[in-house]
């Protein structure tokens, strides 16, 4: 089952490994990108920073839905990464497990305006996000779990 | 007294110049709180109380852009007013932990401030002018030392008289409250470093940590020995060489040749020795105008100047470099000399070969800066400063001054080897040293042996650093037995270990630090205030 699925621009890195990986228990932590599942040498940076205890798979976002729906998958701890709300979107709306998505950081970028100290959003972001919200999914802000849940609602 | 306030306000502006000293720990209070004693004219007070002070906040570690309570502001104040008051350790920390919440907001509104600049960072990449990068860079990096250095004296001005006279109409009963309450609440931060790494496959090795110093009486220093020696051995055994260390079936199939960002180094090169050491230097003020909407980058730009000044003669080619330099970038920057070293290789050989794809090098270093902060993040928060942190305040808590002086010696020594190193690898032999890497099993090894030489040091802390006994006697007055004795009898130092446990377990389930450490103090004070605990 799906433990977490977060929005980090950086996919793997500290964050992730140190304290999301054991905070939720994750035993297979699955990259959701198409642009990473196509490119050797990114897969081969990620295979270097996955946590000692933890499976790394990455894969493309069509990919990840048919690994997250196959039967055999239920039974693992899996943590899923994206590096945008559209890609989180599109796992949300294959996916009617995903019922909460943990905004972790997407970085400034042109057009994007900040809502909290590690998130921005540009507004066909808040297009989407609204959409998320109206089908009741719950939309929260943290980098690290320690952090305090904040709902991205009263950020935008 | 003016005198102090001002030396004890350098000491705060010292520490708030980590950005500029490459993340050394000299920031710590296990090394500010000696700093303080000795202006204050009580050296020794000064080691422990730093070393209490280290404890409660062992858990508060910085990665990523995830701003922990500002430790630097709250540790000096709370060292000084304790002292000033003639107060011990329990005072410094009730005042220490509100004064570093507040001060953290302080310093977040400063990297959400310094983005300002970024528009100047631009203007000056586009007429490429280095120099105006650089002195903005440190202009900035500044303004957290002046900043803190203000609220400091600040506080200790207005602040002081009012503590002393607060401090003196603490009754007796509220202040052995306190000191109880203060020895329970390194529990917290031991739970927190356990909600790092504590897990089944290595819960043997936390519990064989605590047996040897619980039972054995084995110092610090000896667990940190067995836990290399433990490591080393395990990872030998059970770590088999198997194909590439990732899990992913897709690895089998890798073909170097197909990617096109390997960087090997070129035959004659345009750097020099000094270009490359001057990475190194440079690297260490990274962080120095950390903010909330670039991170590092133009601390990344800035450590880049040198071999950019050797490369780039035009001003267009020095234009697009800072700018390339100038993108968001941030990584963990004991080992960010790999990524700038790297970075250099790039750009050499992009001054060399016209048709160089100038944009790899940013493609290389934002797919580098994730993972390489995974696994540095890992390395020196998750096991090298758990050891130095253990063996330091285990020293500094007898009053020792090798605690800070080991502390930082345990960390800086593999932290400036390996970083220093780091520059030239990943100037040598670019992404080439990654692959090979990837293809070893050597990172494997490395995170198992560093999770359970963590582990083990953890295990051992809450019998060494956590004195909390009870008082409580059992049976009829009499025949009464001292329950301390018959739990020393059993399983000595349980009721720090089963201190430790329970605050893991709401950690686990995701309680709030902040409720965490008024659920130890209240825990100790009622404790103290009933004669259960002491």
């Amino acid at each position: 089952m799906i433990r977490l699925l977060r929005i980090d621009d950086r996919l793997v890195h500290g964050q992730v490994a140190l304290t999301w990986t054991p905070a939720v228990g994750a035993e297979c932590l699955v990259v959701a990108n198409d642009k990473v599942a196509k490119d050797d040498f990114l897969k081969m940076t990620m295979n270097l920073a996955k946590p000692a205890n933890a499976k790394l798979l990455i894969k493309s976002i069509a990919d990840t839905v048919t690994f997250l729906s196959d039967e055999r998958s239920k039974p693992m701890k899996i943590l899923v990464l994206v590096n945008s709300v559209q890609d989180a979107a599109a796992l949300a709306g294959a996916l009617p497990e995903i019922r909460s998505i943990n905004f972790g950081g997407i970085r400034a970028r042109e057009g994007a305006r900040a809502i909290s100290k590690a998130i921005t959003v540009t507004d066909a972001d808040v297009i989407v996000i609204r959409d998320l919200l109206a089908r009741g999914i719950e939309l929260e802000v943290r980098q690290v779990p320690t952090d305090e849940l904040r709902s991205i609602e009263t950020l935008l | 007294m003016l005198t102090s306030y001002i030396l004890i306000t350098l000491i705060a502006m010292f520490g708030h110049s980590e950005d500029f000293l490459g993340t050394t720990l000299l920031s710590r209070p296990l090394v500010l709180g000696p700093l303080v004693g000795l202006v204050l004219g009580d050296f020794d007070q000064g080691i422990v109380i730093g070393a209490t002070l280290e404890l409660i906040f062992m858990g508060n570690i910085k990665v990523g852009a995830a701003i922990p309570p500002d430790v630097i502001t709250g540790g000096v104040l709370g060292t000084a007013f304790a002292i000033m008051s003639g107060k011990g350790p329990a005072v410094a920390l009730a005042l220490a932990v509100p004064i570093s919440i507040l001060a953290e907001m302080v310093a977040s509104g400063l990297f959400v401030f310094r983005p300002v600049w970024n528009k100047r960072f631009d203007r000056y990449a586009a007429e490429g002018d280095y120099r105006g990068v650089e002195r903005l860079h440190i202009l900035s990096g500044l303004l957290k030392p002046l900043l803190m250095g203000v609220v400091t004296l600040l506080a200790l001005l207005l602040g002081s008289e009012a503590v002393r006279t607060f401090v003196d109409t603490i009754p007796p009963w509220v202040h052995s409250g306190l000191q109880v309450a203060g020895n329970m609440l390194p529990a917290l931060g031991f739970a927190l470093l356990m909600n790092l790494m504590f897990n089944k496959e290595g819960a043997p090795y936390f519990f064989l940590g605590f047996i040897l110093t619980s039972y054995l009486k084995l110092p610090m220093i000896a667990i940190g020995g067995l836990g290399v020696i433990t490591a080393l051995i395990v990872t030998r055994i059970t770590h088999k060489e198997q194909p590439p260390a990732g899990t992913d079936s897709d690895f089998d199939d890798f073909d170097m040749d197909d990617n096109p960002p390997v960087m090997v180094k070129p035959k004659a090169a345009l750097l020099t020795q000094g270009d490359i050491r001057s990475l190194f230097a440079r690297s260490m003020a990274l962080e120095a105008n950390f903010n909330f909407e670039t991170w590092q980058n133009t601390g990344f730009a800035y450590t880049m100047i040198p071999v950019l000044k050797r490369l780039y003669r035009t001003k267009e080619a020095m234009s697009r470099a800072l700018k390339r330099h100038l993108q968001f970038f941030n990584t963990a920057p004991h080992g960010s000399t790999l990524i700038i070293g790297i970075a250099a290789a790039m750009e050499e050989q992009n001054a060399r070969e016209p048709d160089f794809d100038e944009e790899s090098i940013n493609s290389v270093k934002t797919g580098l800066m994730g993972p390489l902060a995974g696994v540095f993040d890992s390395l020196f928060w998750g096991t090298i400063k758990v050891i130095a942190a253990g063996i330091g305040s285990s020293l500094a808590l007898q009053g020792s001054v090798l605690g800070p002086l080991l502390f930082l010696l345990i960390f800086n020594v593999p932290h400036l080897i390996l970083r220093y190193k780091l520059t030239f690898i990943g100037y040598e032999t670019g992404t080439r040293f990654l692959q090979d890497l990837s293809k070893t099993n050597v990172m494997d090894k490395l995170k198992a042996g560093s999770s359970i030489l963590g582990l083990m040091v953890v295990g051992a802390m809450p019998a060494t650093l956590m004195s909390i006994r009870t008082p409580a006697m059992i049976g009829s007055s009499d025949s009464a037995v001292a329950l301390q004795g018959v739990l020393d009898q059993i399983v000595p130092n349980v009721i720090p270990l089963a201190l430790t446990f329970l605050v893991f377990y709401f950690v686990k389930r995701n309680v709030k630090a902040t409720y965490l450490l008024l659920g130890l103090l209240l825990l100790g004070f009622l404790g103290s205030v009933l004669n259960v605990f002491a």
